[in-house]
This record gives structure tokens, C-alpha cells and sequence, in this order.
């Protein structure tokens, strides 16, 4: 298959600071999860792969051709940032229509694109609302409407789930999946796993500036599951809970903590436990209030896997 | 909305780059407040022109001629104040509201040749300036010079205020959109310019006053006079015409070429 972003020995310093350090990856058709904790430099990434950006060492190839200052190459590229920021006095239609005049579409052509795109993200009711009275799960969706109203063959969404509400994400998610089904290049950054492992199984993990791993999700799920996860629980009856929990083979900890309803529960097999949790719950008819992962963030994750802690 | 493959697109040629950047900006141009703002602010002489107007008719006062206090008040506001400001705004804008306003991605990732962006914007703004100014400019005219408005001989004047306006303002624009390519702060650095250098530089005697871009606008227009305000010492030593619209011209495609090259070259950090 073809590479359509290719980055060899790839630096990117900002004045002492290290953004992204000798990063060589070679991205094909399809969806590939971009994933990392916040200030991995998976912004830094995917702003050198869009030209934004000139690499302090190495270099950058999209559709083979070198992207810092050169034009021609965003025809086929669309790109959504990060950052929730527009032109405040344009309704969103004119943004739109405005930002396809800026791909040099013929006025007639940017208004069907314009229209076409909107209705598909559900803001052609509100097309002629200004952008700064959209809410913020509209106004992400209106940056992926202009990332992708060009039809660009690569499609490079930084964070693009931010803001949008379960029904938002999952209407985006589908698009995404749509989008490589269709033979794009779908590059979409997260620091949240399930959110890319609903988009792909592709995906480059990003860490301290450097490529961590790449390859299939299941990959990094594994390492995940060697990593000792600590779940909370939330409920009445807690201590009836740890001495049901006590017997099961996967709990190897259960910490009691000055909240007399919350216990603590150490595990390396997260999934086994959470199917026993549920069982457990409803065979002891408890009223549960929360279950949460304390440390089921991927920071936690990466300084485990790279032996931080 | 059905998945395409690729259609061919017109290439991003650095004049399609222009032309699409000019109509965006001056589009946004007259749909923002900012700039309305300023179109307000640009009507302050006409204000004053009526005002000086009325008390002319009503009162008799002040005893000056019209054509005096547009030549030695109103024109001089324009040229000393007015300009300075509404250039220092759009000028330092073309690069500098991109970078604050964070929608330089959106800029970039565009098939937008970056110079033809910088002139693209550079033009559409500028442009946008001369149109409010000639319209305060020769609404005041007409104000000031009611009763002799069928002497046609008095266009001349206009004519040839409005050119040297225009001028200034082309100028003045380049020089602050280099500043926003170069500075952060480039608003501070163009207000310390117009407001500090321009207007100490002028007066001062000798070839000194030649290091100031409102010398040579000044050098294009006749002397002021002095009736009536014997305490003006200062005395502008003029250059040549000819070449004081050289020099102009000359600095206006210098600082422009500067902000291209640079703003080519340059990456812009967005912070999240």
C-alpha cells in the first residue's frame, strides 16, 4: 500500500523545549489513531504533517511531496484543529461557503458543498446563526465540516471529539469510520482509548515527544491489561462488597478509605473483574453510586508502561 | 452528504490564491464590528466639518475661509491622526488577528499561496481604509466649501488631497503589516511609531525630518499657513515632489516585499 504521510527522523524543538523527537513513521490509507496524554506532542504531529509547522530535524512527506510551503498539497488534505476558534462574525454557512471559496471553488459550487456538508453534520437549521452563538458541540462539528467539505483524500482531526454529546460522538465516530471504509486517510488524535478503539483498531501511541508503539489496538490493550488497574466503588453495604471481592482469584488488593461507602479495589485482569463486579452487584442487591478508575487515565498508563512508576 | 473520490480542483495558483483571499477578507471586512467601528471613528472630520460649518453660518466664527480650516484643521487630521490609526488597526490585523484569533490554521491548511495571502489581505484591508477615508474625506470638502461649490478649480484641491492620502495610506499600512509579521506587540510598536517617532521626527530641523514617512506626504501638499497661529515655529523643509512619491512608493513595496519574505518563512506558534 501506498504511504500517504511519511516522516523520517522527524524533530520539531520549540526554542529548548522538545516537542517531537526523531519520529519516523510511515501512515497508509485508512483510520489510525493518533494517541497520547495531554502534551505528548500529538498536536506538535499532526501541525508538522500539515505544514503548519517547519521541522527543526528531519522531514515530512504527504502524498510524497514535502508539505512546509507547498500549496498545491492542500487540495487533498483537510484538517481540523485542536483549538475552538473562528471568524466570531460569520454565520456558519458563510464561514463554510467562505472557507470552500478558499479552496478556489466556484461560488455556485461552494454553495452546494456548503449545504450539502451541513445538512450531513445537522447545522443547516442553524446555518445562518452566528458562530459565536453556537454551542460548543456545534461549533466542533462545524471545524470537522470544513476539514472534510473539500472530499480531501487526508483527513486530520486533532481532538475532533472534544465538547460534542454521546449522540454527537457517536454521529462523528460513524463519519470517521465511514470516511476510511471509503479509502481515505483518516489521522485522529485522542487521549481517551475507547474513544479510538470505537474509531479503528490502527494506532500510533505518542509519548514525551516520541513514537511509544504502533500497530494493532490490541497491542497496546495488552500492555494496558498487564498494567494494575485500581477501581473505585461507590455503595451502601461496601464491606459485605470487599468480603464478596475477597474471594475472587482477579482482586489482588482492597483498600478501605475514610469514606465509609467507598472502597478501593486493585486488579490486572480489568475486564474479568468488572463481568464478576456486576454479577456481585446484583446478586448482593446493592445500590451502587459510582464506579470509577482513578488511575484509568493514559498517563497513568504510559508512566506505568515506560517504568515511571 | 455522499463520499466522492477527488474531484479536480482548479490549482492554487498564487493569482486564484489573491483573488479568493481579497474577496474573503473584504467580505469579512464589511460583515465584522471592528472595522464598522473604525468606519465611525473615520467620520469624526465630518463631524468636525459640520460643526466648524454651522458655526460659520450661525455664528460667524471662526472668520477662516473654508478651504483654511479644511486645508490647516480638518486635512491635517486626517493626515497626522486619522490615517496613522486606521492603517496602524488593519495593517498590523493582516497577520497579527490570524495568529490572536487562532484561525491561522484554518489560513494555512488552505491550497493559499502565503504571499498571495499576506497581499491578498494586505489589499482588501488597505482598500477598505482609502474607501472610508475618501468618502469622509470629500463629504468634509463639500461641507467646508458649500458656498463655492461651482468653483471648480477647488476639486483640484480634493483631487489632490485624496492622492495624497491614498498614498499614506498604502504606505502606512505596509509599514504596520510588517510590524504584525515581525512583533507580538506589534499594536504598541505602531502607536509608539505613528504617534511618537511621526510626530516628533517631522518638526525636527534639517535632513532629520526626511526619517519620517509624514515628511514626504507633507513635502506633497502646500506649506501650511501660518494665519492666525504665529507661534508655529516648525518649518518643513520639503523634498522635491517627484521624489517624495518615489520615496513613498518605494517604502510602501519595500515593506511589503520584508512582510512577504518574512511571513513565507516564518512559523506561527498557536497556543492552545
Amino acid at each position: 500500500m501506498r504511504a500517504v504521510v511519511q516522516t523520517e527522523k522527524l524533530s520539531k524543538y520549540y526554542g529548548n523545549v522538545l516537542g517531537l523527537s526523531d519520529v519516523s513513521v510511515t501512515i497508509e490509507p485508512g483510520v489510525v489513531g493518533l494517541l497520547g496524554p495531554n502534551g505528548a506532542g500529538k498536536s506538535t504531529f499532526l501541525k508538522l504533517i500539515t505544514g503548519q509547522l517547519k521541522p527543526s530535524l528531519g522531514e515530512v512527506k504527504v502524498f510524497g511531496q514535502p508539505v512546509w510551503n507547498n500549496p498545491h498539497i492542500f487540495h487533498q488534505i483537510g484538517y481540523c484543529p485542536e483549538i475552538d476558534a473562528f471568524f466570531p462574525d460569520l454565520s456558519g454557512w458563510q464561514f463554510l461557503k467562505e472557507m470552500l471559496r478558499l479552496h478556489h471553488f466556484p461560488e455556485e459550487e461552494a454553495r452546494r458543498r456548503a449545504e450539502e456538508v451541513l445538512k450531513f453534520l445537522h447545522l443547516f437549521g442553524d446555518k445562518d446563526r452566528l458562530i459565536r452563538s453556537y454551542s460548543r458541540g456545534m461549533r466542533q462539528r462545524l471545524k470537522i465540516a470544513q476539514a472534510i467539505a473539500h472530499e480531501p483524500q487526508l483527513i486530520i482531526l486533532d481532538e475532533p471529539l472534544n465538547g460534542l454529546d454521546p449522540l454527537g460522538r457517536r454521529k462523528v465516530i460513524r463519519l470517521i469510520r465511514r470516511l476510511g471504509e471509503k479509502g481515505q486517510t483518516v489521522i485522529v488524535s485522542s487521549h481517551v482509548l475507547p474513544e479510538i478503539e470505537a474509531m479503528t483498531k490502527r494506532i500510533i501511541l505518542i509519548h514525551q515527544g516520541k513514537i511509544f508503539a504502533e500497530g494493532n489496538i490490541h497491542y497496546i490493550r495488552d500492555l494496558i491489561d498487564t498494567h494494575p488497574h485500581i477501581i473505585s466503588i461507590k455503595c451502601d453495604r461496601v464491606r459485605e462488597l470487599a468480603a464478596a471481592l475477597v474471594k475472587e482469584p482477579e482482586v489482588i488488593k482492597i483498600f478501605f478509605t475514610p469514606d465509609p461507602q467507598e472502597i478501593q479495589v486493585e486488579t490486572q485482569q480489568r475486564d474479568i473483574f468488572f463481568d464478576r463486579l456486576q454479577q456481585l452487584i446484583l446478586q448482593l442487591d446493592l445500590q451502587v453510586e459510582a464506579i470509577t478508575s482513578p488511575d484509568d487515565n493514559l498517563q497513568a498508563v504510559f508512566d506505568y508502561l515506560i517504568g515511571e512508576k | 452528504m455522499a463520499i466522492r473520490s477527488l474531484s479536480r480542483q482548479p490549482s492554487g495558483v498564487f493569482w486564484a490564491s489573491w483573488r479568493d483571499v481579497f474577496k474573503f477578507y473584504f467580505f469579512l471586512g464589511t460583515h465584522s464590528r471592528r472595522p464598522k467601528l473604525f468606519f465611525l471613528l473615520s467620520l469624526v472630520p465630518l463631524a468636525m466639518a459640520i460643526i466648524f460649518k454651522g458655526s460659520q453660518i450661525i455664528y460667524g466664527y471662526p472668520r477662516f475661509s473654508g478651504l483654511f480650516i479644511y486645508s490647516n484643521m480638518i486635512m491635517m487630521f486626517f493626515l497626522q491622526f486619522l490615517i496613522l490609526l486606521l492603517t496602524l488597526f488593519f495593517g498590523t490585523s493582516v497577520c497579527r488577528e490570524e495568529v490572536e484569533g487562532k484561525t491561522l490554521p484554518y489560513i494555512v491548511t488552505r491550497p493559499l499561496h502565503k504571499i498571495a495571502f499576506l497581499l491578498g489581505k494586505y489589499t482588501a484591508y488597505t482598500l477598505l481604509v482609502s474607501i472610508m477615508i475618501i468618502f469622509s474625506l470629500t463629504l468634509s470638502f463639500i461641507i467646508m466649501n458649500l458656498d463655492r461649490l461651482g468653483d471648480l478649480s477647488l476639486y483640484k484641491v480634493l483631487l489632490r488631497d485624496g492622492g495624497v492620502l491614498l498614498l499614506g495610506i498604502w504606505c502606512y499600512a505596509a509599514l504596520f503589516t510588517f510590524l504584525g509579521v515581525i512583533f507580538k506587540k506589534a499594536i504598541f510598536f505602531g502607536l509608539l511609531f505613528s504617534f511618537g517617532w511621526e510626530n516628533i521626527i517631522q518638526y525636527f530641523p534639517g535632513k532629520t525630518q526626511k526619517l519620517a514617512v509624514v515628511h514626504y506626504l507633507k513635502s506633497l501638499l502646500p506649506p501650511l499657513s501660518q494665519e492666525g497661529f504665529p507661534f508655529l515655529l516648525f518649518r518643513l523643509e520639503p523634498t522635491p515632489r517627484g521624489e517624495a512619491i518615489l520615496i513613498l512608493l518605494g517604502l510602501t513595496f519595500f515593506f511589503l516585499g520584508l512582510s512577504c519574505a518574512l511571513f513565507a518563512g516564518k512559523e506561527f506558534i498557536i497556543e492552545a
